[in-house]
C-alpha cells in the first residue's frame, strides 16, 4: 500500500536544497517577525537569559548568600545554554498544531517545521554568546585551548538533543494536545533539577538519581565545566551522548511513523 | 484531442494514465461528544473499560477508482460534505487513503488554496519565495519565475509591500500567479478559481487552458458548474463518499442538478418561491399554469386524495406545493 508516489519528488539533490533553503527561509522569517515591532529588537534574544540569570544571582547569591566563586559566571553558564535548550522543546510542541492550513493544503518536508525551531533558538543563542564572553572578562578568566574541541562538541551534542526531542514532541502534540501544557510544567520543574543554581557535588547522594534521569542535567554540567574553567567533560560526556542519541534516534522514528497522519488530525 | 476526451466514458479507460486511483477509501474517525477521553479514562477508569465502544465512522471516500489520462482536465463535482476535497487531498498525497493506492506519474503540485502559508506582515515578494519553497521549488527557480508572476498577478510595486496591506482580491491574484508559474506536470485544484473578480478568473481560466495545451493533467473540484461544462474533459459527480456518476461533463452537471434539487429542502424550497413569483407576476401566466395543471393527471390524483383525506375541496394554490413534490416540477408558464 504505497500512498506516496515517488515519480513526484525532485531527485535528491534539488531536493536537499530545497528542504535547507525553506529551512533558512521559514527561520530568519520567525525571527524576524518576532522582533520586527520591536524597540530592541534581537537585544531581546540577549536580555531575556541575562536578565533571568541577574534575578537568579540576586536571590541566591545575594539575598540567601548560597553563592559561590564567580556566581554570576556560573549561572550564565548555565543559564544560557538552557534558554537555548528550553526555548526549543518549548516552541516546538505547537509547530505543526499551529501549522495546520500548511500542512493539510501543502505538501512539503514536514520535518522542516520542527528543525526550524531549532535552527531559529540556535542562531539566538549565538547571539548571546558575546554576553558570556562579557562575563568571563569580568571573571578574570581566559580562553582555553581545549574550547576547540569542547565547544563545538557539547553544541553538535545539544543540538541532536533538541532535534530528536523536538521531533518527538512536537508530532506527539498533533494526537494529544496536553503535551504542550505537560511540556510546560516539566521544564519548569525540569530547571531546578538541574545543576544550573548549584553543582552537581552538592546534590545529597540519596538525591543523585535526580540528575542520572535529567536528560539535560550531564549537558548542564559539561558546558559549565567547559566555559568557566576549560574543563573536559571527561566520563560526563558518556550520559550527554546516550540521551541526545537516544532521544535522536525515538524522536525521528516517532516523527516518520505519525507524518502521515498530520494532515488528517491537525 | 478534445472531442476525443469529451466522449469518453469510464469504461474506456485512458491509455496514457497520469494519475490512478484504485479502490480508495479514507474513513475518518469521528470523535465522540464531550470530548476528555482521556479525562474520563483517569478518573473512571473501570466504567470507561466497561463502556468502551467503538469509535463513530465516517468513510469520506468509499472504494473509489479512477484513471485521469495524460492532458485530461477532470473535474469532480457533488454537494458539500461529499468528499471531494478528502478525495483530491488523498490525490495530493498529503492524506494516506485507508485502503486502495494512489498512483501519480509526474510532478504533481497542488493548488488546494490559494497562499497557504501567506504571512501578512512579510512582503509579497518573501511570501512568494517561501511559498514557491514549500511546493518543492529551489530559490534560484522562483527568482527566475518572479518576474513573471508579478506581471501575472500585476501587483507591481506592491509586491514588496506587506501583505496585511493588499486587497482581498490582490491576495488571491499572487497565490494563483505563483501556482501557475511553477510548471507542474499534474495540477490538483481546490474550488479555488471561485474567487477574485471576473476578469481574474477569466485569465485563470486562459492560463489553464494553456497549461493544458503543453500536455498537463489538470484535476478540479469545483461547484462553477460552468466552468466545469466548459473546461473538462470528464467529470464525476460525487455523493457522501461515493462515485455516482463518471462521464460527459455536461451529462454529470445535469445529473448532479436533478439531484439536489430531489435532496435538498432549500433548493426545493427555492424553486417553489422562484415558480410561483412567477405564475402570480401576470394574469396571463396564472391562466396558463392553471390550464395546464388542469390537463396534468397528478394534480387531480393529489386534489382527490387530499379530498378523500379532508372531505373537502383544497384551493388551487395550497396544491402547489403537492404536486411539485410528486413530479418534480409543475410544467412552468
Amino acid at each position: 500500500m504505497s500512498a506516496t508516489p515517488v515519480a513526484m519528488r525532485p531527485p535528491g539533490s534539488r531536493r536537499l536544497l530545497n528542504s535547507w533553503q525553506l529551512l533558512r527561509a521559514l527561520t530568519t522569517r520567525d525571527l524576524r517577525l518576532r522582533y520586527q515591532e520591536s524597540v530592541f529588537g534581537w537585544a531581546w534574544s540577549m536580555l531575556n537569559p541575562l536578565s533571568y540569570g541577574l534575578v537568579l544571582y540576586f536571590a541566591f547569591g545575594v539575598i540567601l548568600k548560597a553563592g559561590f566563586a564567580d556566581y554570576p559566571l556560573f549561572l550564565m553558564a548555565g543559564v544560557f545554554p538552557w534558554f537555548w535548550f528550553q526555548g526549543a522543546v518549548q516552541q516546538s510542541t505547537t509547530v505543526f498544531v499551529g501549522n495546520a492550513g500548511l500542512l493539510k493544503k501543502v505538501r512539503f518536508p514536514r520535518l522542516i517545521l520542527p528543525l526550524s525551531i531549532v535552527f531559529g533558538n540556535t542562531l539566538q543563542f549565538l547571539l548571546t554568546v558575546p554576553v558570556l564572553v562579557v562575563f568571563l572578562v569580568a571573571s578574570h578568566k581566559g580562553a582555553h585551548w581545549s574550547w576547540l574541541v569542547t565547544l563545538p562538541m557539547l553544541f553538535t551534542i545539544q543540538i541532536a538533543l533538541m532535534i530528536g526531542l523536538c521531533a518527538l514532541l512536537s508530532s506527539l502534540t498533533v494526537f494529544f494536545r496536553d503535551l504542550q501544557h505537560i511540556s510546560e510544567v516539566i521544564l519548569n520543574l525540569l530547571f531546578y533539577a538541574t545543576p544550573i543554581l548549584y553543582d552537581i557535588e552538592r546534590i545529597p547522594a540519596k538525591y543523585r538519581w535526580v540528575a542520572t534521569i535529567n536528560p539535560y542535567a550531564a549537558l548542564a554540567e559539561g558546558w559549565r565545566g567547559a566555559i568557566m574553567s576549560g574543563h573536559w567533560p571527561g566520563e560526563q560526556i558518556i550520559p550527554c551522548l546516550l540521551w541526545a542519541g537516544g532521544f535522536l534516534v525515538v524522536g525521528l522514528w516517532v516523527f516518520h511513523r505519525l507524518e502521515d497522519s498530520f494532515a488528517d488530525a491537525v | 484531442m478534445t472531442e476525443d476526451n469529451a466522449v469518453r466514458t469510464p469504461e474506456e479507460a485512458p491509455t496514457d494514465v497520469a494519475l490512478a486511483l484504485s479502490h480508495v477509501s479514507k474513513r475518518f474517525s469521528l470523535v465522540t461528544p464531550g470530548g476528555g477521553e482521556l479525562k474520563s479514562t483517569l478518573l473512571h477508569p473501570i466504567r470507561a473499560l466497561r463502556h468502551r465502544k467503538p469509535h463513530a465512522e465516517l468513510w469520506a471516500v468509499n472504494d473509489i477508482s479512477i484513471d485521469v489520462g495524460r492532458g485530461e482536465f477532470f473535474s469532480i463535482i457533488g454537494a458539500n460534505g461529499s468528499g471531494k476535497s478528502t478525495l483530491l487531498r488523498v490525490m495530493a498525497g498529503l492524506s494516506r487513503p485507508t485502503t486502495g493506492t494512489v498512483t501519480a506519474s509526474g510532478r504533481l503540485s497542488t493548488l488546494l488554496e490559494l497562499g497557504s502559508g501567506f504571512h501578512p506582515n512579510v512582503s509579497g515578494r518573501e511570501n512568494a519565495i517561501i511559498n514557491g519553497l514549500l511546493i518543492g521549488m529551489t530559490r534560484a527557480e522562483i527568482e527566475a519565475l518572479l518576474p513573471g508572476i508579478v506581471e501575472f498577478s500585476g501587483l507591481r510595486e506592491f509586491i514588496d509591500q506587506p501583505m496585511r496591506t493588499y486587497s482581498s482580491g490582490m491576495y488571491v491574484r499572487l497565490g494563483f500567479a505563483i501556482a501557475a508559474f511553477m510548471e507542474p506536470e499534474i495540477l490538483l485544484v481546490d474550488e479555488i478559481l471561485a474567487v477574485g473578480d471576473g476578469r481574474f478568473q477569466e485569465k485563470c481560466y486562459n492560463h489553464i487552458a494553456s497549461l493544458r495545451e503543453r500536455g498537463v493533467t489538470i484535476v478540479m473540484v469545483s461547484h462553477d458548474l460552468g466552468a466545469v461544462q466548459r473546461f473538462s474533459t470528464r467529470a464525476a459527480l460525487m455523493e457522501r463518499g461515493h462515485m455516482v456518476m463518471i462521464g460527459n461533463p455536461e451529462e454529470v452537471v445535469q445529473q448532479h442538478l436533478e439531484r439536489l434539487v430531489n435532496t435538498s429542502p432549500e433548493i426545493r424550497r427555492a424553486m417553489h418561491d422562484a415558480i410561483e413569483a412567477v405564475v402570480l407576476s401576470s394574469p396571463e401566466a396564472q391562466e396558463k399554469f392553471e390550464a395546464e395543471l388542469a390537463a396534468n393527471p397528478a394534480f387531480h390524483r393529489a386534489l382527490a386524495q387530499k379530498q378523500a383525506r379532508e372531505g373537502l375541496p383544497g384551493a388551487v394554490e395550497e396544491e402547489f406545493p403537492d404536486i411539485a413534490r410528486d413530479d418534480d416540477l409543475p410544467p412552468a408558464p
